[in-house]
């Protein structure tokens, strides 16, 4: 059997923190790996040290059966080993040719018009869909992560390696990609591919190899496994996989959103006339292809955009409909919280928004109650003891609750949000990809952590990505798509063919079909 | 002469520099500069021709360079009495204000400004002002030049014909004036050097230039190619670099008429065929007398001013090559003039201030606060004109003479 | 191609966490290091004995009670300066504006000196004086501050400028006030009048009195309060800021009326209790300093202190070297910058460890790149 590459006993730390242990693994020439593994289970770690971004503190690298170094992502290119990152290394202003320029070897000489027909070249011969001259500012994420690749291809990489590209990728998207890497197994270049999402694994890989915490715990052949032999041997126990449900309790109206509108800074139309109204005790999902309005549906409804006129966002405390309504467009977070309405919000940009980074988990616990009382001094004694709870409650893992919360692993930093969330006690609740790169335990912590609200009476918004997740978890589904209301679903009677069919058409040849 | 002078002084200074006394000596002087600048290399020179006069040595002296004119010279001042100096020196007008209270704080020490203004208004014992008369010095300079004019009108050489632009509208040779500051310094600097061209050509009308810095090599160059612009044959100089000798030498090389008149140093290397000679001033006269009486325990003029009658001003060598014929005698005698007496720089009948010869003339001595305009040291007024001359540095060592006397303009 | 197989030379790596021990060894080896190298600086290029330039170095702060009193003077203007700096750093508000601040600050109290010196009694004068230099330090700071709270202007031009505004301003006012004379001079020479009364034998041992009050204060603000509290979340996060309530454009313009106040209050203290005049070289740079005090010490302004201190005792030793060996100042300055460097430097080792390749080798095939 030839391999494209060979790794021995692979061992990395960082600090105290063991990334990866004595981890042996083997890419054969020609085939598809998928590398498997909870969060921080050392997925990304050993990646970057074939990538040659990290070097091991022990172990070999062994690259067509030769012993090799790696010591940077130049060594790597002349291996013919490309990485693709989760977070994409190109230059905004320029052209995706330029970007490709940006790779060329020393002696290599500039010639953009060369370096255009051989780029061209390798996306005639897998097929890839894009345009040379755009500038990457201009692109979608699927089109730089294409780009991504191609710029790889054109340095000679006959390993590639995908780091969580599904992510950012709707479903068609995914299997163009998909479509793409078969073109190139093919061609008989590997691919190693990270992915969270065991049916694209399922779906693309010849093999898998599964990382847990660290260490590896062996690869088999994609043929011999289904979704419950992969996730035992990722998390080491069976994981109850189905997501439990139960109807909303007495629902009552929380929330009635009428009509809104929000234009952008460049004056585009991100939220086109949005209605809907959200109960007490239910969860309502928001599906929708990344970046369709979910995010500003959530912070107009947090006080943290501004909606045009004619919006209406009516807050209903109890019962009773009309006699304490209000109104929330016009109000900041802080006249909300004054009105004594509570609305927990989790951001999808948790570091950047829900929490500061450098931060300990205490100060982080008063970042919407720190002003409370009269005193000028803040009191830590209350987040203290929040922090200490959430932790013991929650599994958070840190050092101490003081460490700053961007050492944190993201599971961890997810599980600080949403206890603090939680914690304020809300009588809404709006959660934007809440589980957006946690493995399967943390991700069903989460879930566990909603019902309980739910059954609690809180109204849930729950943004989320993954399709499987909405119709089992939500009660109702409210689709997105440019910005508008696609529809809204009750998520027991909906399958994933209609609400993916929702996401993608175009809402101005939609008439109306709102349930 | 001055070499007779510091011999005899170092001969008689020997048996005393042996003494106890000039080893208990311990001197700091605080410099606006450092050794790369003209001034406080002149006065840092001064010190040590001093203290080698003396026998005084080398560990004896504090240097504090390029010490600003704030705070930080005070700070340098007690620095220096830390380190057990008991005669401070500072070089720099501005250093004055804050000379006079560590003065005040330290009536043991005594403390020298240099070109100073109130140390006698302050009552204080320990605190001097010195400065030269080098208007002397610049009054002969004026005379060189002035012989030198009156070699080219007599030649023919300067003549309305070819330089109508040289003469004004009375027919009198113009004369330019590279100035500092409108300050009496620089005044009484250039009054005198127009008395002394004045002296041997009566008519000339001299323009004074302006460049507001002690030290621009460009401003003064600029200022220089100006006046020689406007047919000035002649360009003296109160600010202390080399701008205006090598911008008249550049001008001359390119044709025109002109020469200059340098100041502090001999700018015969800057300008080969432009520069006559400098007016400098003798700092080590000054500070010989001082370190001497220091070791003496004898008392020194609160306000030390002094010139040709103790060498301490003088002219840098003059440039002979392009010097009038007779220049050398005529500074020879006219230096013993004004040693004897018999010249006097700012002889009243010499010049008028607005059409008036001048019988008397008030000056006084009170230094103002101008930010309050309050007085900050009341000083006396005196009668300048006496025996039908002012008399400049007689009652402060620093320049005093302000008036602005017909035929000299100034350009601000 | 056969090669030798080997790792890098030295790889660095990422420490996770310093023990306060291990900080203070590797501070001293790298005082070490940096005594070493001078010493060789000194004995090759100025041929000085090492030993006997390091004792004129430390004597430039230590060797009398004056010196040592002159030194927490200074200590004291450029500590002020990043005290005053520490908010809006820590806002991650780029006030490169401090020395403009101070000079206005510092021209106020002067133009009360000037015009009330005398009319007012000191009871009332101090706190006329005060005042003023708060709010022209405050008008300062508001001005950028309310420019990048409105209209998102980039505040490091903004407060650049605004120095050479105030750099002006006192050249002119400076003009004015001197009159005929050829320079200002001390204010109030005669009457005195707004010259701080001597405590402890020193007018400026005020400044220090407050120096050391504000690093308390300071301290406590930053950590203790709400307002605190807030300035380290804008300066994280304007979107988390926004997301937990907090009116961002209020805390920005907040917190430089009290950066620029604060400076204002230094300008205060100089021209009252330090120079008794002003000058265009009032601030003497220390608003460029300080940023280099405040940022090493991560806005703690008992690190500040220590830093302050560092920065001081190095530019007296080196002026003190300069002075004793008639060296070039340039000479001095490189012997402090190599300690400066060293110190600073160590700063790295204290995050990162170099871990360097094991002796033993391996004759292994290696393709190479």
């Amino acid at each position: 059997m030839e391999y494209a590459i060979e790794l021995r006993h692979i061992t990395k730390t960082f600090g105290s923190v063991v990334a990866n242990h004595d981890v042996s693994l083997d890419v054969r020439k020609g085939e598809i790996l998928s590398l498997l593994g909870e969060n921080g289970s050392g997925k990304t770690t050993l990646m970057n040290m074939i990538a040659g971004i990290y070097y091991p503190d022990s172990g070999e690298i062994i690259v067509d059966g030769k012993l090799v170094e790696i010591r940077s992502p130049k060594d790597a290119y002349a291996l013919g080993i490309g990485m693709v990152h989760q977070h994409f290394k190109l230059i905004d202003v320029f052209t995706a040719a330029e970007n490709i320029a940006l790779v060329l070897d020393k002696q290599e000489k500039y010639n953009l018009k060369d370096i255009k027909a051989k780029a061209q070249q390798i996306c005639e011969r897998y097929s890839f869909d894009i345009d040379l001259e755009q500038k990457v500012y201009e692109m979608s994420v699927s089109q730089k992560q294409t780009l991504e690749i191609i710029k790889m291809l054109y340095r000679g990489a006959q390993l590639l390696i995908l780091d969580e590209p599904t992510a950012v990728l709707t479903p068609q998207e995914t299997e163009k990609l998909f479509a793409v890497m078969r073109n190139m197994r093919a061609d008989g270049k590997s691919i190693i591919i990270i992915t969270h999402k065991l049916h694209e694994v399922l779906s693309i890989s010849d093999r898998v190899a599964i990382l847990r915490k660290g260490e590896y715990a062996g690869t088999i052949d994609t043929a011999a496994a289904d979704e419950a032999s992969l996730t035992e041997l990722m998390v080491g126990k069976k994981v109850e996989l189905n997501i439990e449900r139960e109807a909303p309790v007495n629902p009552h109206l929380r929330l009635n959103v009428h009509n809104l509108t929000i234009t952008n800074a460049e004056g585009i139309k991100v939220l086109d006339q949005v209605s809907f109204e959200a109960f007490s005790g239910e969860i309502l999902g928001i599906a929708g292809i990344s970046g369709n309005g979910q995010k500003e549906l959530l912070e107009a409804i947090a006080g943290l955009q501004h909606p045009e006129k004619d919006s209406s966002i009516v807050y209903y405390p109890d019962d009773d409909r009309d006699s304490t309504a209000e109104q929330l467009i016009g109000k900041s977070p802080k006249n909300i919280r004054d009105m004594g309405i509570h609305l927990s919000f989790v951001p999808e940009d948790r570091l950047g928004m829900g929490l500061v980074g450098s931060m300990g988990m205490i100060d982080n616990m008063m970042l919407k109650t720190y002003s409370e009382g009269h005193s000028p001094l803040v009191d830590r004694k209350g987040p203290r003891y929040l922090a200490e709870e959430i932790k013991d409650e929650l599994g958070v893992v840190t050092p101490s609750i003081s460490t700053p919360v961007s050492r944190l692993s993201g599971g961890n930093v997810q599980k600080v949000l949403v206890g603090r969330e939680i914690a304020a006690a809300p009588s809404v609740l709006m959660t934007a990809y809440a589980v957006r790169g946690l493995d399967i335990n943390t991700s069903y912590t989460i879930y566990h952590l909603l019902n309980e609200q739910k059954k609690s009476g809180v109204a849930i918004i729950y943004v989320g990505e993954d399709l499987d997740v909405l119709i089992d978890l939500c009660d109702r589904i409210l689709i997105l798509c440019g910005g508008k209301c696609n529809g809204i679903v009750d998520a027991r009677k909906t399958n994933k063919e209609e609400v993916g069919l929702l996401m993608t058409r175009l809402a101005g040849k939609q008439e109306g079909g709102v349930a | 002469m001055k070499k007779f002078i510091a011999l005899v002084l170092a001969a008689m200074l020997c048996m005393l520099a042996c003494s106890a006394l000039a080893a208990d000596l311990k001197v700091g002087v605080i410099l606006v500069g450092d050794e790369t600048e003209g001034y406080t290399l002149s006065h840092m020179n001064g010190v040590k021709e001093a203290a080698a006069n003396l026998g005084i040595a080398e560990n004896q002296i504090i240097w504090k360079y390029k010490t600003p004119e704030d705070q930080t010279c005070y700070d340098a001042a007690l620095d220096c009495i830390g380190q057990g100096c008991n005669l401070i020196i500072s070089n720099s007008y501005g250093h004055q204000t804050y000379m006079v209270l560590a003065a005040e704080e330290y009536p043991d020490v005594t403390f020298v400004s240099m070109t100073g203004d109130f140390a006698a208004l302050t009552g204080l014992d320990n605190f001097k002002n010195a400065f030269t008369k080098v208007y002397e010095a610049r009054y002969v300079s004026g005379v060189v030049a002035g012989m030198k004019v009156a070699e080219l009108l007599a030649s023919g050489e300067l003549s309305p014909e070819k330089q109508p632009n040289s003469f004004d509208a009375d027919g009198n040779v113009k004369i330019g004036y590279v100035g500092a500051f409108d300050y009496a310094e620089v005044v009484s600097g250039y009054t005198a050097f127009f008395l002394g061209i004045r002296s041997v050509v009566p008519n000339v009308v001299m323009e004074v230039n302006y460049t507001n810095s002690w030290f621009d090599i460009d401003k003064e160059a600029a200022a220089a190619e100006a006046l020689i612009a406007k047919g000035c044959v002649i360009i003296g100089q109160h600010a202390d670099s080399t701008g205006a000798p090598a911008a008249t030498q550049k001008l001359q090389d390119a044709g025109t008429l002109c020469y200059c008149v340098g100041y502090n140093i001999d700018m015969i290397p800057t300008a080969p065929t432009a520069a006559l000679t400098s007016p400098t001033n003798v700092w080590s006269v000054f500070y010989t007398q001082l370190m001497n009486a220091m070791i003496n325990g004898e008392e020194i003029a609160a306000d030390w001013a002094e010139g040709f009658a103790t060498d301490a001003v003088k002219l840098t060598d003059l440039n002979t090559a392009i010097c009038a014929a007779g220049t050398v005698e005529k500074v020879e005698e006219v230096i013993a003039g004004i040693k004897d007496g018999s010249v006097k720089v700012f002889d009243a009948s010499s010049f008028t201030v607005g059409g008036q010869t001048l019988s008397s003339s008030e000056v006084d001595m009170t230094i103002m606060d101008w930010a309050t305009m309050t007085v900050a040291y009341e000083g006396q007024k005196y009668e300048a004109i006496v025996d039908g001359a002012f008399a400049e540095s007689d009652f402060r060592s620093a320049p005093y003479f302000a008036l602005r006397i017909d035929g000299i303009t100034e350009i601000k | 191609m056969t090669n030798t197989h080997h790792e890098p030379l030295m790889r660095i790596v990422k420490r996770s966490e310093s023990t306060f021990k291990h900080k203070v060894i590797i501070r001293l080896i790298a005082v070490l290091l940096a005594l070493v190298i001078d010493a060789m600086f000194i004995y090759f290029v100025t041929g000085l004995n090492p030993f006997a330039v390091y004792t004129t170095m430390f004597q430039g702060t230590f060797s009398n009670p004056m010196r040592f009193s002159w030194a927490m003077r200074d200590l004291a203007s450029l500590l002020l300066v990043g005290i005053a700096l520490a908010p809006a750093f820590k806002m991650r508000f780029w006030n490169i504006g401090a020395e403009g601040q101070v000079l206005v600050g510092a021209l106020a109290t002067a133009a009360v000196m000037v015009y009330y010196g005398g009319k007012l009694p000191n009871a009332l004068l101090y706190p006329t004086m005060l005042i003023a230099a708060l709010a022209a330090g405050a008008l300062w700071g508001f001005v950028p501050g309310v420019f990048k709270a409105k209209f998102g202007t980039n505040e490091t031009l903004f407060t650049l400028m605004m120095n050479y505004v105030a750099i002006q301003l006192v050249a002119c006012c400076v003009n004015i006030w001197r009159g005929q004379a050829s320079g200002l001079g001390k204010l109030n020479m005669k009457s005195k009048a707004g010259w701080f009364p001597q405590v402890f034998g020193q007018r400026y041992n005020i400044n220090l009195i407050v120096v050391v009050l504000l690093v308390v204060l300071m301290y406590c603000y930053l950590r203790y309060t709400k307002q605190g509290y807030e300035i380290s979340v804008v300066g994280e996060s304007e979107n988390t800021a926004r997301y937990a309530g907090i009116n961002v454009g209020k805390v920005i313009i907040r917190t430089m009326i009290l950066s620029g106040a604060l400076c204002g209050l230094t300008g205060f203290l100089i021209v009252g209790g330090r120079d008794q005049t002003i000058s265009t070289g009032t601030a003497g740079g220390n608003g460029f300093t300080a940023i280099i005090v405040a940022w090493l010490a991560k806005f703690n302004t008992f690190y500040m202190a220590l830093i302050s201190f560092l920065l001081i005792f190095l530019e007296k030793g080196a002026g003190e070297i300069a002075s004793a060996y008639n060296l070039n100042d340039f000479a001095s300055d490189i012997i402090a910058g190599i300690i400066l460097f060293c110190i600073l430097g160590s700063e790295f080792f204290i995050n990162y460890k170099p871990i360097f390749r094991s002796s033993k080798q391996t004759s292994i095939g290696k393709e190479v790149a």
